[in-house]
């Protein structure tokens, strides 16, 4: 993230120019609309750093508060509403989800799994058209579970900035690393900013909670430089 | 998260992003000596009455320091809300709302361009997708028929009052509200000069995000 520049930083309504992508053609991501009047330029929709992955993928990497849902995402919601074969799940969008009870490994009609207002559940978004309602389920291709499901009663649940959660879900970020060296923990984090942690003490789960909300209001390099000096 | 100043133009403009911890995005702004905070909350979930298929609601809120808000808020509210519904990108969420909260902290003259300037930024903090950027300047003639863009001290030596909102794409105005009597020639310099005065107010803009 080193290499942003304030060159490189675009408020909404600024037009982008220089694209160097091949083919003159571009795969544009958040942040980003087309220009009507100049097919060769974007405009930038947010205010953000521009962000560029060969051959032509272009997105602006700014604050992002509230989740929009996306397809394939993995997200963390809890059950609002359960009716016979529907349950409504809060992910944090403008809209609740919906999940098929079918949609839980090993579901027939008659075996419906337990699940009950208030559990928080592991999904992926499957539908996330703006006109529509987001639809999750918690099964992969070959109607396995994997790690989606309902979680643990035991965990706790805290929301995040989205801008955190992209950093924890870089491999090469240290901060979870460091942490799980000081004491053993579980945690399920949902791109939609909530996160489900479980540890052996209270004490730990209080810490973990602390540490990020601190990593919130950091720079990056910062939380990697703090990560360092605990080695 | 510091303050950020500004004193290079005769503005006066002061900024900080992120006061309030729930809301998606928030401000706290002054021009001079007028103070307002703001905070965006959106795209959220939307009342039945409310509800716009092909695009988002606007709902927007004016907290006045002291009383109940009156007819003059409503006023600003009515305004805010038109602001945000042309800047916004607000096709990209449909059928849901986008709700705008303002409190007047202080005020001596500038409130209503220094709301509009609050809610600009709270928008750009909260990272919700815009069309355009929006800036507003407000620009004074007093009794002596002298212009100026620092309020008077004395509000009874100020005959009338301009607040001009300008987008940062080519520079039009997009809204514009005045007070008390005035000529012709008069709005016309007002207008030039406002529209000289916004591009530091989106270089400002720039600047606080570009520190925070």
């Amino acid at each position: 993230m080193s290499e942003l520049s304030p060159a490189d930083f675009y408020l909404p309504g600024e037009i982008i120019r220089n694209l160097k992508s091949k083919d003159r053609e571009v795969i544009i991501g958040p942040g980003l609309c087309r220009n009507e009047s100049d097919t060769k330029s974007l405009i930038a929709s947010q205010a953000g750093y521009l962000c560029f992955r060969a051959p032509n993928t272009y997105w602006l990497e700014g604050r992002r508060n509230r989740y929009i849902p996306k397809k394939a995402d993995l997200v963390l919601g809890i059950v609002t509403k359960k009716s016979s074969d529907n349950l409504k799940v809060d992910i944090g969008s403008a809209e609740s989800a919906s999940l098929s009870m079918l949609a839980f490994e090993g579901a027939t009609k008659k075996v419906k799994p337990d699940v009950n207002v208030g559990d928080v559940i592991y999904a992926k978004v499957i539908n996330a058209h703006k006109e529509m309602e987001p639809e999750l389920v918690c099964i992969d291709q070959y109607y396995k579970a994997g790690k989606l499901g309902v979680l643990s009663n035991e965990g706790f649940v805290i929301n995040l900035k989205q801008k955190l959660i992209q950093q924890m879900l870089n491999p090469e970020n240290p901060l979870l690393r460091t942490l799980g060296r000081k004491f053993p923990y579980e945690i399920v984090i949902g791109v939609n900013g909530k996160v489900w942690m479980r540890a052996n003490q209270c004490k730990d789960v209080l810490t973990l909670c602390r540490a990020f909300q601190i990593a919130e209001y950091q720079k990056e390099t910062d939380i990697i430089g703090i990560c360092r000096q605990f080695k | 998260m510091e303050v950020i100043e500004s004193f290079e133009n005769n503005l006066n403009l002061k900024c900080k992003l992120q006061v309030l911890s729930r809301a998606d995005g928030s401000a706290m702004f002054s021009e001079g000596q007028t103070v307002v905070l703001s905070a965006i909350y959106g795209p959220v979930e939307v009342k039945m009455q409310k509800l716009l298929i092909e695009k988002a609601s606007v709902e927007s809120v004016f907290k006045p320091k002291s009383g109940l808000p009156g007819v003059s808020d409503r006023y600003k509210e009515y305004l805010i809300k038109n602001i945000c519904e042309t800047a916004l990108a607000s096709a990209l969420y449909p059928r849901t709302a986008v709700l705008v909260n303002l409190q007047e902290m202080q005020n001596q003259g500038q409130l209503i361009s220094c709301a509009i300037n609050a809610v600009c930024l709270a928008c750009l903090d909260s990272g919700i997708d815009m069309k355009f950027l929006f800036g507003a300047v407000s620009y004074f003639l007093t009794k002596e028929e002298e212009l100026t863009l620092t309020p008077p001290i004395n509000e009874s030596s100020v005959k009338a009052m301009f607040v001009f909102v300008f987008n940062n794409t080519k520079g039009d105005v997009i809204a514009s509200h005045t007070e008390g009597r005035f000529s012709i020639d008069q709005y016309k310099t007002a207008l030039d000069i406002c529209r000289d005065e916004v591009k530091k107010v989106f270089i400002f803009f720039k600047e606080t995000l570009l520190d925070t």
